[in-house]
């Protein structure tokens, strides 16, 4: 990890151009809701914003024309997606399916699939959640004990998911599963991507502290799905899965999801704040500033065809330390009450509430650092 | 990082090695105040770019010599200290990783303990997000033509982030060195004394803060992103 350099961000074309085109189009297409679903939006589920977003182009935009993708460069998706989250826009119906799942299946799914989901996908239609983590396989993933076995009439699935974000919404989930009879770990893992309709599937609600539901338990019950549901090589789901945290932890949602709390902060300040309000507001745009240069330089090596993951996972530590810490410092400063009713106290609590979640989704604050010690040299 | 910037710090790295003991004699003589001159003027006709790698081998190798001064003028000496303090703590970095994987207690080395790892990852979070800043304000000044009124948000930025870096860095570098790491004859204070220096020089923490904090206020909420994607797409179509 010595000697890190910024990987260029030099997207093609006319950037001020597609910005520009995008504020426009939001400012025509007013998502419903209040000011609360702008806070952490990639949570925010509006499935008809998803479709028109997906209309107007800016939904599956790296994705080849001929699947109903845009055929565009993946940093012009990037400048998209930050300018959808600065504005607090509600992307969470597609947000997993245009981010990994739609990736992942034109890079590893077979013909048959890419035709089968990707032209949903960018449409802004078909979304997707991942089954990864299971009751005794959270931070440790590879302790994944839902199986999977090869019959003549397809895959018999049985086990159970947890944390599922989206599954009571989602038609797909791409699940790792243990394909391989008696083995350990990391061998032995497959993904497959399954119509979560087929007989046998139970999803269930949790409830999450802010009363809100996101995620789910997954019940697989003798599920079938048909040979071709395997994704990419038998046995290869660990890389796979690793490949694609790389596209789930080094996004700008991981410093811009808060942004709408420091909009208000500063319409609340006024031109002319004090110096406790002026220091605040300085500290937190300076490291939204130097956030951004290493989000950008991340998706620009992620780009170039290079492996981010320590990138990726200083992006996602510090970022959620970034977007933890501003709530915490702004309800230090401000005097707004609990139940307030103006954008600021009701951003602001709402961001209390979520934020725990955010050193925890995506891989623990734990994890991550591990992750970076390996890359510093030290496991 | 190009051909000819490589051997610019070839040519840092040998000349500061001589100046660690000789003082400034070696870095003007080698023309290191002509970095930034043109070279239709006789200099080397350098850009931001060029100053921020020099001056990060700088922080590194001869910290207390007076190189940033020489090199560039009185209003971009706040841009210049970010570039030496990125340097310094990348050291630091490096002298740690160094330590925790040659020093053994309890029958292993110190890097193999978690704790010791998470403290680490850290630090190394607080010294890429530096280094991006000195990097991200090198690609502006270089764009608006070294002009820092232009690239005031930045330095700003830049230099505040670095500022807040400074203690976490050092706390960290020095915890995980034990006593050794306290000593004349080690050379990690070579690196954390100029750090906590830099600090305070060329506008602490409150002195940015709230400099850009009214800035940002001036934007307003909204405005805010709109000017910060704005310039920096500015300098993707200059370069």
């Amino acid at each position: 990890m010595q000697g890190f350099a910024l990987y260029p961000f030099d997207p093609p074309g006319d950037i001020a151009a597609l910005r520009a085109d995008l504020r426009r189009w939001l400012a025509d297409n007013q998502p419903r809701g209040d000011v609360v679903a702008r806070a952490n939006c990639w949570a925010s589920f509006d499935p008809d914003f998803s479709r028109a977003l997906g209309a107007a182009g800016y939904i599956g935009m790296t994705l080849p024309a001929r699947y109903g993708g845009g055929d565009r460069h993946p940093l012009e998706r990037y400048v998209v997606i930050e300018e959808l989250l600065a504005a607090g826009a509600p992307v969470g119906a597609h947000w997993i399916a245009d981010r990994q799942t739609g990736p992942l299946i034109l890079r590893y799914g077979s013909e048959d699939q890419r035709q089968r989901y990707l032209p949903g996908i960018a449409a802004g239609e078909l979304y997707a959640c991942i089954g990864l983590s299971e009751p005794g396989a959270g931070s440790d993933l590879a302790a994944v004990r839902t199986t999977a076995r090869e019959t003549a009439e397809g895959w018999r699935i049985n086990g159970q998911k947890i944390w599922t974000t989206g599954a009571h919404f989602s038609h797909i989930m791409l699940a790792l599963v243990r394909s391989e009879e008696d083995s350990e770990r990391n061998a032995g893992l497959s993904q497959l991507l399954i119509d979560l309709d087929t007989p046998g599937i139970t999803v269930h609600p949790i409830i999450d502290m802010a009363g809100h539901h996101d995620f789910n338990e997954v019940f697989f019950d003798d599920v079938l799905v048909p040979n071709g549901a395997l994704v990419g090589e038998r046995g290869q789901g660990w890389k796979q899965v690793t490949a694609e945290l790389g596209l789930e932890r080094s996004g700008p949602e991981r410093y811009l999801s808060s942004h709408a709390l420091l909009v208000a902060l500063v319409d609340a300040a006024g031109p002319d704040p004090d110096g406790e309000m002026a220091t605040l507001i300085g500290e937190l745009a300076a490291e939204m500033w130097t956030l951004r240069q290493l989000s950008m330089s991340t998706a620009a090596k992620l780009a170039a065809g290079d492996d981010p993951m320590v990138e990726a996972s200083v992006v996602k530590e510090l970022g959620n330390a970034f977007e933890q810490d501003m709530p915490r410092r702004v309800q230090a400063i401000v005097d707004c009450g609990w139940d307030d009713p103006d954008d600021l106290a009701k951003l602001l609590r709402a961001l209390l509430v979520a934020s725990p979640s955010f050193s925890l989704r995506g891989g623990t604050r734990e994890v991550i650092r591990g992750i970076i010690a390996r890359g510093l040299g030290l496991r | 990082m190009s051909a000819a910037r490589d051997m610019l710090c070839a040519t840092a790295r040998a000349v500061f090695a001589d100046a660690a003991t000789a003082g400034m004699g070696p870095i003007e003589g080698a023309g290191f105040g002509l970095l930034l001159v043109a070279e239709d003027q006789d200099g080397f006709g350098g850009d931001w770019g060029d100053v921020n790698a020099v001056l990060q081998i700088a922080g590194v190798m001869v910290p207390d010599l007076a190189v940033a001064e020489l090199i560039a003028g009185q209003a971009l000496q706040p841009a210049a200290t970010v570039s030496l303090m990125a340097g310094a703590m990348g050291q630091a970095l490096a002298l740690s990783i160094e330590h925790v994987n040659m020093r053994q207690q309890f029958g292993r080395p110190l890097g193999k303990f978690q704790a010791v790892q998470q403290s680490l990852a850290v630090m190394a979070c607080e010294v890429r997000a530096v280094e991006a800043a000195a990097a991200a304000l090198a690609a502006r000044l270089d764009a608006v033509n070294l002009d820092p009124l232009a690239a005031d948000f930045e330095i700003a930025a830049a230099k505040l982030r670095a500022n807040r870096a400074v203690g976490v860095v050092t706390a960290i570098a020095h915890q995980v060195h034990g006593a050794i790491g306290f000593t004349k004859d080690y050379d990690l204070h070579r690196v954390t004394i100029p750090l906590m220096r830099w600090r305070g020089a060329h506008g602490n923490d409150t002195y940015w803060a709230q400099r850009l904090g009214r800035q940002a206020a001036g934007f307003g909420g909204r405005g805010l992103w709109a000017m910060m994607t704005e310039r920096s797409d500015v300098h993707r179509r200059a370069e």
